[in-house]
């Protein structure tokens, strides 16, 4: 039994899965590129697959992780070929390594995010003050925002430890700028991008235009090497 | 308009995966000038028609002609409308997202009545006219089939073509028809023309219903065009076992109703129960062999991934050869490898034994249908299930640990009183009786028992085409008295019918004078009436006000056996003497054995020349 361990990309055709879609889609293509997944024993026998994070819908990406044991070895560049073969346009495994047995799982060596925004912003909103009330929005040592808790009620969460940076750029479209992010994993969590864009409106007056038609694209998913 | 629509509409609606057309297994042509663009359309959600088997035939063997594209459409869900028609886009067939009003043909299924205002909510979304009649020149033609399609009536005002039957040869005969028309350049009446001289097709302009003016009902059903037939023939495949089948079917991300699987090992049945509309209608009885189930089955494991397979048919336990068909699938290796269901099974067909060796699920619960509640009304319906069967079955179920049981029945059956309807509550204590004869040792650790019962609507071709409904009222009555008549607390009991039944009755055996109906009804913005959120009878009962036509006239009313029904123009090869005769049997209790023990000369053999059952 082996433990292979993939980077793929999720591109503008499937953005709209579900995290269940895509755990779907994946035992499917699984079984039909013929790769030997191992499944748990009992009553309801699951393959034994998994990812580092749950996308969200309308999320793509460069680089996610997932990995997969598979009762007979078999070598990375098969594995790679042979689901490339059976994906969807959307999806694509890009690498994969054979892991020992004993390496930590993916969801306990998530590090950071790098993420791509493009959203619309108020009219006239002018690049470099927004830039310099960004700045000044990551001098704070605290920001508090309200989170859901596991029971969920609302609470007070300090999300600067979970921030790296933020810039902006221009877009091309005059509505719009885009928004390069970088989010930190602290004892596998974290904060939404959209979340701290929601946080950064709250400081001083509405910027950024949250709505569904929001486009978020995380550039990397750096994990941590394995020691 | 497609990244119009992928970047600004489909964010803001719930599954807009589902509006893109861009499945695993899904088609993608490039179109040329010469192309048919067929639109099959499904006239309720998603999820819904995904899990529906015609499709998937249809979709794979238009799709094997070079020269046609056959793609999607599904009713979009409420969001989705709402912005549609927000940003006045047109509904769109979803793998090449093309307008609808742009293909050459839209084709409905009809699979059930409650989807007719879908229909024509789809066909406004789509921004093709509406009257079929009315239809401009370069318009998609309408075309539809279906179990709904054997009474097309209700629907005649909005469909240019029906196919009654089966369509897999019918359908590639309209697409030569289509080639050819387009060839030599005609009118869109030229083409109604050339489909009409096609077997089993029905275009109801070339027809004309005269009505008594005192009574209601109809005079006259004729032709009005040359060269029609006066009586259009169903059509069914003769060598199901050679028919296509794809070794491809569409594979959706989302999950759908039935999200597997699903292989058609025979068509037809023989067991004549007497409500059912699907036992007369596809007949006659024809089995799929072994091996190609098999090597079917396979092929479409390996190209969808599906971890299961089901086999279905009206009723999966009366396949001449299923301990082999079973014994087989289990012992193969890949096919090994996925669970294999059995829905439609009947209580007297098939071993718990054999269910519980290839049914790889937990013992969550064991459906039934017994369908009365006693044997003089199972035997009155023709159901030719025991009570004993029935005893058997949850006994052998219980000692293999299952512990929950659901019952259906149907109330509002001809010649049904109370004690009928008390049967079946007896019933359920029965077999929650069997549960506690059970050792405590091997028994499940608790029991439940769900009596569900619904309101029984007489469909057309049944041999109950003749009788009226039960009024809500009569239902409601019964449905108390059922309740009463529960005593054991084990036994849960579940009903709803908020009139819906009643409607369907109406759509079921109505006739063209309903499009007005259906018209109105969509104009006061019904839509997936089979939905209970968005079910509202008061404006269907404003739309009957409206149109000036009385609902009850078509659900509730005793019609006389020479009075002539909306749909006696089509031959569905059941003869009309046939169902006459089951009907007097009915009212005598007498039942009508299984067609494999003795024909009963339902029609089906001289229907078609040289025809013979297999049993």
């Amino acid at each position: 039994m082996v433990k292979i361990q993939y980077q793929f990309k999720r591109t503008t055709p499937l953005r709209f899965l579900s995290h269940l879609d895509q755990q779907r889609l994946f035992q499917r293509a699984f079984r039909r590129a013929n790769i030997p997944v191992e499944y748990s024993q009992g009553f309801n026998p699951h393959p034994k697959m998994s990812f580092a994070l749950a996308m969200s819908v309308g999320l793509t990406s460069d680089g996610e992780f997932g990995e997969v044991m598979v009762s007979k070895n078999i070598d990375v560049e098969t594995f790679i070929s042979r689901m490339n073969q059976v994906l969807p346009n959307g999806l694509e495994i890009i690498t994969a390594k054979i892991c020992d047995e004993g390496v930590r799982s993916l969801s306990a060596s998530l590090c950071k995010s790098i993420y791509r925004i493009r959203i619309k912003v108020v009219p006239e909103t002018d690049l470099r003050e927004l830039s310099e009330s960004i700045r000044s929005y990551l001098e704070r040592s605290q920001i508090f925002m309200q989170k859901r808790n596991k029971k969920g009620k609302f609470v007070d969460k300090d999300i600067r430890p979970f921030i790296e940076s933020i810039a902006v750029f221009a877009d091309s479209e005059k509505d719009k700028v885009n928004v390069k992010m970088t989010l930190i994993y602290i004892e596998q969590q974290s904060v939404k991008p959209e979340h701290v864009l929601e946080s950064v409106n709250n400081q001083n007056s509405t910027v950024f235009l949250i709505d569904p038609t929001i486009e978020v694209h995380r550039e990397e998913l750096i994990i941590k090497a394995d020691a | 308009m497609n990244n119009y629509i992928e970047k600004n509409i489909l964010p803001l609606v719930t599954k807009p995966i589902t509006y893109l057309g861009n499945e695993v297994n899904s088609v993608h042509k490039t179109p040329d000038q010469e192309m048919i663009r067929f639109a099959f359309a499904f006239p309720d959600t998603y999820e819904v028609g995904m899990s529906h088997l015609g499709m998937k035939i249809l979709y794979g063997l238009l799709n094997e002609e070079k020269d046609i594209w056959c793609e999607r459409v599904f009713a979009p869900w409420v969001d989705m409308e709402e912005q549609l028609r927000l940003h006045d886009l047109p509904l769109y067939g979803l793998e090449s997202m093309m307008p609808l009003n742009e293909y050459d043909f839209v084709g409905f299924t009809l699979q059930y009545e409650m989807s007719f205002s879908n229909i024509l909510n789809m066909l406004e979304l789509g921004k093709i006219t509406m009257r079929s009649t009315q239809r401009k020149e370069d318009e998609p033609f309408v075309i539809a089939g279906g179990p709904c399609a054997y009474n097309p009536e209700p629907l005649s005002d909005f469909i240019d073509i029906f196919v009654i039957g089966e369509g897999e040869e019918v359908i590639l005969r309209i697409m030569a028809a289509h080639r050819e028309w387009k060839k030599v350049g005609g009118n869109r009446q030229d083409f109604l023309k050339m489909a009409a001289a096609i077997e089993g097709v029905y275009v109801p302009a070339f027809y004309a219903v005269s009505y008594d003016e005192m009574s209601g009902v109809i005079t006259a059903f004729t032709p009005i065009a040359e060269e029609v037939p006066a009586t259009i023939r169903k059509q069914f495949i003769e060598d199901l076992d050679q028919a296509y089948f794809p070794d491809k079917i569409v594979v959706s991300y989302t999950e759908t109703v039935h999200d597997r699987i699903s292989y058609e090992i025979f068509r037809g049945c023989g067991r004549g129960c007497r409500f059912c509309q699907a036992g007369m209608i596809y007949r006659p009885t024809r089995e799929k062999t072994v091996p190609t189930i098999q090597s079917k089955i396979k092929a479409l494991i390996a190209s969808t991934g599906y971890d299961e397979a089901s086999l279905s048919s009206l009723s999966t336990g009366d396949y001449s050869e299923i301990e082999t068909l079973i014994k087989n699938l289990v012992c193969d290796a890949e096919v090994g490898k996925v669970s294999i269901t059995l829905p439609s099974l009947r209580i007297d067909s098939l071993s718990i034994e054999m269910l519980e060796e290839i049914q790889k699920v937990r013992k969550a619960g064991l459906t039934l249908a017994p369908e009365a509640g006693t044997q003089r009304m199972r035997d009155v319906i023709n159901k030719g299930v025991t009570e004993e069967n029935l005893m058997d079955t949850v006994r052998t179920a219980f000692e293999k640990g299952w512990g929950h049981v659901k019952l259906y029945f149907m109330i509002g059956l001809p010649g049904e009183t109370l004690a009928d309807i008390e049967g079946i509550a007896d019933l359920g204590q029965k077999v929650v009786n069997e549960y506690y004869k059970i050792d405590r040792e091997s028994r499940n650790k608790s029991v439940k028992v769900v009596l569900s019962a619904s309101s029984f609507v007489p469909k057309p071709f049944t041999p109950f085409q003749w009788m009226g409904q039960n009024t809500p009222e009569e239902f409601m009555n019964k449905q108390r008295h059922l309740k009463a008549s529960i005593k054991e607390r084990k036994i849960s009991y579940s009903w709803h019918d908020s009139g819906v039944s009643f409607l369907e009755a109406v759509f079921a055996r109505g006739d063209r004078r309903l499009g007005l109906v259906l018209e109105k009804a969509h104009q006061k913005g019904c839509r997936f009436d089979g939905w209970g959120e968005y079910f509202d009878l008061e404006k269907w009962t404003e739309a009957f006000a409206e149109a000036g036509i009385d609902p009850n006239f078509y659900a509730l009313r005793n019609r006389d056996f020479d009075e002539i029904l909306p749909w006696d123009f089509i031959d569905t090869g059941v003869t009309k003497k046939f169902l006459k005769a089951e009907a007097q049997k009915a009212e005598a209790a007498l039942t009508t054995p299984f067609c494999p023990e003795s024909c009963s000369n339902c029609g089906i053999m001289e229907f078609k020349k040289g025809w013979k059952c297999n049993g």
